[in-house]
């Protein structure tokens, strides 16, 4: 088949990260990877990126900007043409060096608090870092690049939506990103801790609801929990068809957790063009399109909308990737969902941090 | 009163407190002085439209109503703005502002040039009262309990900082300082006597909040008419001309052929109405340029891909 045009890049720099949040969704045991791409092959793939219809890319990890040639790639990305955004925990890079990347052609900032309490956020991450991201915050309003705020929700933190909506407005955010924890990597081991209730969730949504209608209010971004809902989401609008995942490894992914898939391979950019590993990597291939779907899938009108889901989230959950995620109501095996829902109403035991800091 | 009623009160007020649109960016500079003479000229033309909408709107609310002694109140509102004989009335006076801030009488009554944004809010509070109850209708109706204030004060910024406008134009002003407060009184004690359930309640809250978005869209298209729009620093456009794209920080947008040249042509240096002049050149056979610009660009707007070349960015 052939491949659809991609529009945006996710361009995993590196595994390592100063903080050890306990819902980490990264796959687990890679903080030890090498950074496997330099720079200039990371120019090569931008290039290669904007010729296959890339118009926009976001540099990520791990955390991006404990890169010391984080400037040189954002030159790069810029001059091959792509709108480069950086997704940062707001450390270790010190706020003045944003100066350095936004002359290199750095055009807009994700920057990921743990909570909009301090004493939560430093607790999440597990290393003191709240004022840090404040200042990383001023730093990128200082230098007049949009900010968006991103919040990962889980049941100590959902209940403070309207902190979380101040600390946007504060800090001159134009998007508030309230995103719920994705159970993969180090975040799984913790789920039973982190999953929120239906109570929490319903209070969340109509806490959500009233600050989108106040006057000039940052854009929120916020959806049901899967565990709640009863409509799978569109993971990353479709395997392989928009947004293609370049890990530390130079591995060409539909998402970042997807090299965890058994018996799925996928080609890396150190052996082959952008274009080879994104048009014919089996993997790639593997879920694209329709072929691949069984019932109830095949013959549902939302197919087209929703793609039968998240491959990850099912074969996480039922150890087949390609059976209808269980978050569908009409999945087959929506009892695995509904086990977590009721998980979900259960006493939190204590959270497991990742492992000590890789910097 | 019970405590329910006197905390919906309170609820009404703070809806109020928080959006009405006393707080919008062109009204303060409006009462500030800041306003240029075709920034004044635009509002007062499309406000216009507003107010032909009012007596069409309590007509409605008239419709619905089954006790006499309501219809008996409710009736003067449509006289106050009619009057009982030409060139009487709110609307009449209306007229007279329009000409004192230099506008042809004759084509503002004719609602020549009303933005679409403007149309569009005026019409939706039409369709909003013609869609809900009477106590929903009466609840939208309470931005009048700010009206009174609100004129006071316009007419003394009027005053002071446009002393280009005839005074005599601003008779309408005055006049809603003592109509508007006997109105909202009517209308709040209405609420407060009908909305007897919590959900009742709600649906007044809404209602009001409603009222209050429309009357910021109003503004928001008549602020918008004479900015000269450039793209924002963040927007990126992509104007390969067979897939022109504009790309944001978290989204890239698909732009048709039309909305990729309307975006080249805000230069930061032409109005609205000068990039629809633009383009109907190049266009001549295209119908309703003027209205596709203004919807194109509040998308664009509401998108935060245009900034604009005076104090409102």
């Amino acid at each position: 088949m052939k491949a659809p045009r991609p529009y945006n890049l996710v361009a995993e720099l590196t595994y390592r990260c100063p903080l050890r949040c306990a819902y980490c969704s990264n796959p687990l045991g890679h903080a030890a990877v090498r950074d496997g791409l330099d720079a200039e092959t990371w120019g090569r793939v931008f290039r290669e990126a904007a010729d296959l219809g890339v118009v926009h890319v976001g540099l990520t990890g791990g955390e991006p900007t404990v890169r010391t040639d984080l400037a040189a790639i954002v030159r790069t990305a810029s001059d091959a043409g792509l709108y480069t955004h950086l997704v940062t925990a707001g450390m270790p890079l010190p706020p003045e060096d944003l100066g350095g990347l936004v002359e290199s052609g750095l055009r807009s900032v994700q920057l990921s608090i743990q909570d909009s309490r301090p004493e939560t956020s430093d607790r999440f991450a597990g290393v003191a870092a709240f004022e840090r991201k404040l200042a990383f915050a001023a730093a990128v309003r200082r230098f007049d690049l949009p900010l968006a705020l991103n919040v990962v929700l889980h049941r100590e933190n959902l209940e403070h939506i309207d902190e979380h909506v101040a600390l946007a407005r504060q800090l001159g955010a134009h998007r508030l990103e309230l995103a719920n924890t994705q159970y993969y990597g180090w975040a799984l081991a913790n789920r039973a801790a982190l999953l929120p209730t239906r109570a929490q969730v319903e209070r969340a949504a109509a806490r959500v609801d009233a600050a989108r209608r106040e006057p000039n209010a940052p854009e929120i971004v916020f959806v049901l929990p899967d565990h709640h809902g009863d409509r799978p989401k569109p993971c990353m609008g479709g395997w392989g068809r928009r947004i293609v995942v370049v890990n530390p490894e130079g591995l060409v992914l539909p998402c970042h957790a997807a090299a965890e898939l058994p018996e799925l391979t996928f080609y890396s950019v150190r052996e082959r063009s952008l274009e080879a590993c994104w048009n014919a990597a089996p993997g790639m291939n593997a879920y694209r399109g329709e072929a691949w779907m069984h019932e109830p899938c095949r013959s549902c009108p939302e197919r087209t909308r929703d793609f039968g889901g998240c491959r990850c989230q099912a074969w996480a959950l039922t150890d087949d990737a390609a059976t209808t995620d269980p978050a569908c109501a009409l999945a087959p095996e929506r009892e695995r969902m509904l086990r977590i829902r009721d998980e979900a109403e259960r006493d939190a035991p204590a959270l497991v941090y990742r492992g000590a800091p890789v910097s | 009163m019970s405590a329910a009623r006197e905390e919906l009160e309170g609820q009404l007020h703070h809806t109020l407190d928080e959006r009405y649109h006393h707080r919008h960016p062109f009204n303060l500079r409006m009462h500030a002085g800041e306003l240029s003479r075709e920034e004044i000229r635009t509002w007062v033309r499309n406000r216009y439209y507003y107010q032909t909408r009012i007596p069409i709107k309590d007509g409605l609310i008239l419709s619905k109503a089954q006790e006499p002694a309501f219809r008996r109140d409710w009736i003067r509102r449509i006289q106050d703005h009619d009057g009982n004989a030409e060139h009487d009335g709110g609307l009449s006076l209306w007229l007279d502002l329009a000409q004192a801030v230099g506008l042809e009488r004759r084509s503002v009554e004719a609602l020549e040039d009303i933005l679409p944004g403007v149309r569009a809010a005026c019409d939706a509070y039409v369709e909003f009262v013609a869609s809900h109850d009477l106590l929903e209708s009466v609840a939208a109706s309470l931005t009048e309990l700010r009206a009174g204030a609100l004129m006071r004060e316009r007419a003394a910024a009027w005053e002071t900082h446009y002393r280009w406008v005839e005074p005599a134009g601003l008779a309408y002003f005055r006049a809603r300082t003592t109509q508007a407060p006997a109105d909202a009184e009517e209308g709040l004690r209405f609420v407060l006597e009908n909305a007897r359930t919590a959900e009742d309640q709600d649906r007044c809250l809404a209602a009001l909040e409603r009222k209050c978005q429309i009357l910021w869209n109003l503004l928001d298209a008549v602020d918008a008419a004479n900015a000269r729009p450039r793209l924002a620093r963040r927007a990126q456009l992509r104007n390969d001309p067979d897939d022109p794209m504009l790309v944001l920080p978290e989204r890239a947008v698909r732009l048709n052929g039309s909305g990729g040249e309307i975006l080249a042509l805000c230069d930061g240096k032409r109005s609205a109405r000068e990039i629809a002049d633009a383009l109907r050149k190049r266009h001549p056979d295209v119908q309703n340029i003027e209205n596709d610009v203004h919807h194109f660009l509040a998308e664009m707007r509401r998108l935060g891909a245009l900034e604009h070349n005076d104090r409102r960015t």
